[in-house]
């Protein structure tokens, strides 16, 4: 099977030189390879109710959090907002 | 429009449920707060944080699954949908895939006096995104504020039932009264708590439907309408030119009344959803979804049919009525007495007490009306105690203050007069000093009559009963 | 016997005795580290001030005879994925080399709240991506019996750290086996629990649905102990097991006699080698002289486990990863034209090139049209396998394999093959497919020295039967040996 290495990279959001593109390529059809050996399954993945989890109740605790402590990581804040590249609007 | 052409309709709604925290964290689910102040390290999607799932946002949703006669999953689960976008965090929206809520509903809607049944394929809980802010002032920046990044959304598709823009506006202000009636949802369209993705497509009459568009960022009902009518019309200029139609999306420009193609912005979307391993199965047991089903109260659309068909209301005004909860409430407090006919009534409520409203700005809870007086208040003048016009003075007394009507009539001194001899004194006196307007009305002026009720009435101070002394006096005339 | 050398459980019971002090303590633990840190590289980041400032806390609450946790004041290091508020957490990735955690992991309140002593963040394969340590961005981390080889992955500092005595226990993380191969590689002792039993709230996320935080120390005692402290229901992991624990190191018993051992058939075959077997057979052979009951059984389904576990943990990653885009946190790329480019520009540098491969083979298995044929594959095989173990464990208490096929390879050895790694993960995997609880521990040493490791498989939270069983073993084969350094 063949694998489309840029639009999965694309999809990714990866960019991947070319001269690294075929070992990325070669390595991703070992791997595929190895995983079209596997058997075919017949059956359907139900949900297991039995693994059912508990749901949290509906409470608002007020600042946990100063807006320095979480924005002290970003690489670029103004006016309390992260900065991206213009985004098409 | 070219009536060679039928148009299909399907649209997407998403609500955003009023929680008092948000759906994967326990941040304050608020609008319009300082950026980025209700935010944590959950909703900011860092490193290592996970999501819970908060119970009310699934409890809000069934209500809805309810509301629109869908059926409950009970045993569902969450999956993650895959994209980039700086006002997506995770970089994945936590939504659900192919087993939603609710799903296989409908919900009857009232277009010119019929009612349309329209389906509802799912409703499925998912999370709100962030905001991007724009401005030339950024220098070639947008800035990124993720207060509403978790913020709680139930997402309602519509099957392709909509024939018409006015069918899909319907469709929508429905369905707005009826997240406003079960209180999960603020409704502040300028607030986007409602918001739509609208699919449309045309076909000629006979054949089979045509190509669709998807068209975002429709932020009102009344650009639903707009966007609808420009895209019908495109279609199908592009249908009679030879063309076809292209599956796309389109985001809905409502300033410049035009839907322009966004392929170009992103290549073609695959979000590769997959279950989110970081919860476990949503199970809801029955007698959770038993007891949400026996707090969902008559709704909206059907009250709109019971009062048109079974009280002879306007399609306008039962709208009007049932979309105001409260009204609503007041009005059908006022039918289960059953006395007087829906007219008595809405005489009343869309009369004088709207116009209170409108005037005050207030909601009717800050009024002091109720169903118990405003019946009483019929009540008196059905049985001539007192006039219409006292009674609008009653009615001005109460919508403000909690006194009792017996008490104020008496104070005030409305009690009609319906004592024929008193009435007949009365009209002795008005003929007499009145004999020009006699002479007239035995000449054929009509409208003398209505002259010499009035005099009547002056003379009573109001009390006198209109309707027994316009007899008294026609048949002294006549006499 | 310096102190760095000794057990959680002999410093334990010396810092109650005020023997010792925790200042002593974390002193000889940074002295060690100093003087062999260079020839190990465990370490991406060291905590010596704020370490000290706790072991004086702790030493002044032991003379006011406050009653304290057993771990109290003794020296821990955490693995670089697992967050420390205020301590950078790196997941020895470029893409978070400055990332401070404004919150922390739940085991890391836990960890506090006991009155551990934290050491620093420990080098890891990058995001938790390898089986050798050499995926790290900072630095390759060597293995304390040959510095030539590699000591493991993806903890492979948390193993190392703790055969070197630059910890005295360890937390790792365990997705595919990252705790117990480096652990076999090392020579210690490492438990992966029970996928639910340790709150995942605050561990960097590889794949959601394998990865569990597990301890890693010289002996069994010491991993119990650490283990009781970690374990336990949290409201903040929806998918953490509501459930109580019980004091492992307390009930832990050194008695065999009709313990059921089964040995799998698939897990001693050609790829094995043959001084792994003959040291897993040996030590099988101890157990059950000493009382167990020995039952070859199948696992037929095992082959398959390689391939699931790649696309399931792949998949999930893909998911996972997809956060660094240098918005919120993290590198961002210089230079770039507009907001895509940013992206592909910010992920293509901050990321390692093993990383890249894993995000793209997670993309590639979910996205359209291959879904079916790969992620739903997997996610079904993953069903079978568990039904196989769960029927297994219907007749036995413990599982007993090699947790490793050979003993540790040369740095650099396979780092060009993908595939010869990801072997090296073979009778691992599975146990994470199945969301089991296992254990290495080490029983024997091949030729050039290096440390052979036992796995020991028990069935859903069943960790006090499996300690039990390594400690009986320890007893019988004499436990940790000190490398030469």
């Amino acid at each position: 099977m063949n694998i489309d290495i840029k639009h999965i990279a694309k999809l990714s959001r990866l960019h991947i030189e070319d001269e690294k593109l075929s070992k990325f390529e070669a390595d991703m059809q070992n791997i595929v390879d190895m995983v079209e050996k596997l058997p075919d399954i017949n059956e359907e993945l139900n949900l297991d109710e039995s693994n059912a989890m508990t749901l949290r109740e509906d409470k608002a605790v007020l600042n946990k959090y100063t807006r320095q402590e979480l924005m002290q990581n970003a690489q670029s804040v103004k006016a309390g907002c992260l900065v991206v590249p213009k985004t098409v609007e | 429009m070219n009536k060679d052409y039928e148009v299909v309709i399907g649209l997407e709604t998403h609500a955003e449920l009023s929680t008092e925290s948000k759906i994967f964290c326990d941040c304050k689910n608020a609008f319009g707060l300082e950026v980025n102040s209700q935010v944590c390290p959950i909703c900011m999607g860092m490193p290592g944080t996970l999501p819970t799932l908060n119970e009310k946002v699934v409890d809000y949703a069934i209500m809805m699954g309810h509301a629109l006669n869908c059926s409950i999953n009970r045993v569902c689960k969450q999956d993650r949908k895959n994209y980039f976008y700086p006002d997506l965090p995770k970089a994945y929206q936590i939504s659900q895939d192919e087993t939603p809520l609710c799903q296989n509903g409908y919900v009857d809607i009232m277009v010119n006096g019929e009612e349309k049944r329209i389906g509802i394929t799912r409703i499925h809980i998912e999370e709100d995104a962030g905001k991007l802010l724009h401005s030339d002032k950024f220098e070639g920046c947008s800035l990124v504020d993720l207060n509403r990044c978790g913020v709680p959304l139930i997402e309602i598709v519509s099957e392709p039932d909509m024939r018409s823009s006015e069918e899909a506006k319907a469709y929508l202000e429905t369905l707005k009264s009826i997240l406003q009636y079960l209180d999960i949802c603020d409704c502040k369209m300028q607030e986007g708590s409602i918001r739509c993705d609208v699919n449309v497509s045309v076909h000629k009459k006979g054949e089979p439907f045509g190509t669709r568009t998807e068209m975002k960022n429709v932020n009102s009902f009344s650009a639903a309408v707009r966007g609808i009518d420009f895209e019908v019309k495109r279609q199908i200029e592009v249908l009679e030119n030879g063309g076809t139609i292209t599956q796309e999306t389109r985001r809905w420009d409502d300033a410049k009344g035009e839907s322009v193609s966004m392929r170009s912005k992103e290549d073609a979307h695959d979000y590769r959803y997959f279950p989110e391993p970081d919860l476990k199965t949503i199970v809801v047991e029955q007698e959770r979804i038993d007891n949400l089903k026996s707090l969902i109260p008559e709704l909206p659309n059907k009250k709109i049919v019971k009062y048109v068909k079974e009280y002879g209301l306007s399609q306008k005004d039962a709208t009007f009525i049932a979309e105001n909860i409260e009204i609503a409430k007041l009005f059908d407090g006022c039918m289960t007495k059953n006395l007087y006919s829906a007219k008595s009534y809405t005489t009343w409520i869309l009369g004088d007490l709207v116009a209170y409203l409108n005037e005050t700005g207030k909601t009717l809870s800050q009024t002091n009306i109720n169903a118990e007086n405003l019946t009483a208040l019929v009540e008196k003048i059905e049985k001539k105690v007192i006039s219409n016009a006292n009674g609008k003075k009653i009615f001005a007394i109460i919508v403000n203050e909690d006194k009792d009507i017996d008490n104020l009539i008496d104070e005030m001194g409305l009690t009609q007069v319906s004592d024929t001899s008193a009435l007949e004194a009365i009209a002795d006196e008005v003929l007499a000093n009145n004999e020009k307007s006699v002479t007239d009305y035995k000449n054929g002026k009509t409208n003398a009559l209505g002259f010499l009720v009035g005099q009547c009435m002056k003379a009573s101070k109001g009390k006198a009963n209109p309707g027994m002394m316009k007899e008294i006096i026609l048949k002294k005339i006549d006499s | 016997m310096e102190l760095f050398n000794k057990t959680a459980v002999e410093l334990s019971s010396m810092l109650k005795n005020k023997e010792i002090s925790s200042v002593d303590l974390t002193n000889s633990v940074f002295d060690r580290i100093e003087k062999v840190e260079g020839k190990v590289d465990a370490y991406v980041t060291l905590n010596k001030e704020n370490a000290l400032l706790k072991a004086q806390e702790i030493d002044a609450k032991i003379a006011n005879g406050e009653e304290l946790h057993p771990l109290a004041g003794i020296p821990i290091g955490i693995k670089d994925n697992i967050s420390t508020k205020g301590l950078r957490t790196t997941c020895s990735s470029k893409m978070l080399e400055n990332y401070v955690p404004p919150f922390n992991a739940t085991v890391m309140d836990k960890i506090d709240n006991a009155g551990m002593v934290v050491t620093g963040k420990l080098n890891m394969d990058e995001f938790a991506m390898g089986s050798s340590t050499e995926n790290s961005y900072f630095k390759k981390t060597k293995n304390p019996f040959d510095e030539t080889r590699i000591p493991g992955g993806s903890s492979g500092g948390s193993a190392a750290a703790v055969a070197a005595s630059e910890a005295i226990v360890t937390l790792g993380s365990d997705t595919g086996g990252s705790i117990r191969q480096p652990a076999s590689y090392c020579g210690v002792v490492g438990l992966k629990p029970t996928y639910g039993t340790v709150s995942r709230f605050g561990l960097v996320a590889f794949a959601s649905s394998l990865d569990q935080i597990g301890p890693i120390g010289k002996c069994v005692e010491d991993v119990a102990m650490l283990q009781s402290l970690i374990c336990g229901y949290d409201k903040m992991d929806a998918t953490s097991a509501y459930r109580e624990y019980p004091d492992f190191k307390a009930n832990l018993s050194s008695d065999v006699k009709g313990l059921k051992i089964g040995l799998p058939k698939e897990y001693f075959g050609d790829g094995i080698d043959e001084y792994v077997k003959v040291s897993v057979m040996n030590a099988v052979k101890e157990l059950e002289k000493n009382g167990a009951e020995i039952r070859e059984i199948s696992l037929p389904s095992t082959d398959y486990a390689l391939s699931s576990y790649y696309i399931i943990s792949s998949a999930e990653a893909s998911s996972n990863l997809a956060r660094y885009d240098g918005v919120k946190y993290g590198f961002r790329a210089e230079n770039y034209d507009n907001l895509i480019d940013m992206y592909e520009k910010t992920r293509s540098e901050g990321f390692g090139d093993e990383v890249k491969r894993r995000i793209m083979l997670g993309t590639f298995v979910l996205s359209s049209g291959f879904y079916d044929a790969y992620y739903k594959k997997a996610k079904l095989l993953q069903r079978r396998i568990s039904a196989e173990f769960s029927e297994s464990f219907k007749d036995i208490d413990v599982i007993a394999t090699p947790t490793v096929p050979s003993t540790a390879f040369k740095i650099g050895e396979n780092i060009g093959d993908p595939l010869k790694m990801y072997a090296t993960d073979v009778c691992t995997v599975t146990i994470n497919i199945a969301g089991l609880p296992a254990m290495s521990i080490p029983c024997g040493y091949d030729n050039a020295g290096l440390p052979i490791g036992l796995q020991l498989i028990g069935d859903k939270f069943s960790e006090q039967k499996l300690l039990n069983t390594a400690y009986a073993y320890e007893k019988l084969f004499g436990g940790f040996k000190l490398p030469t350094l």
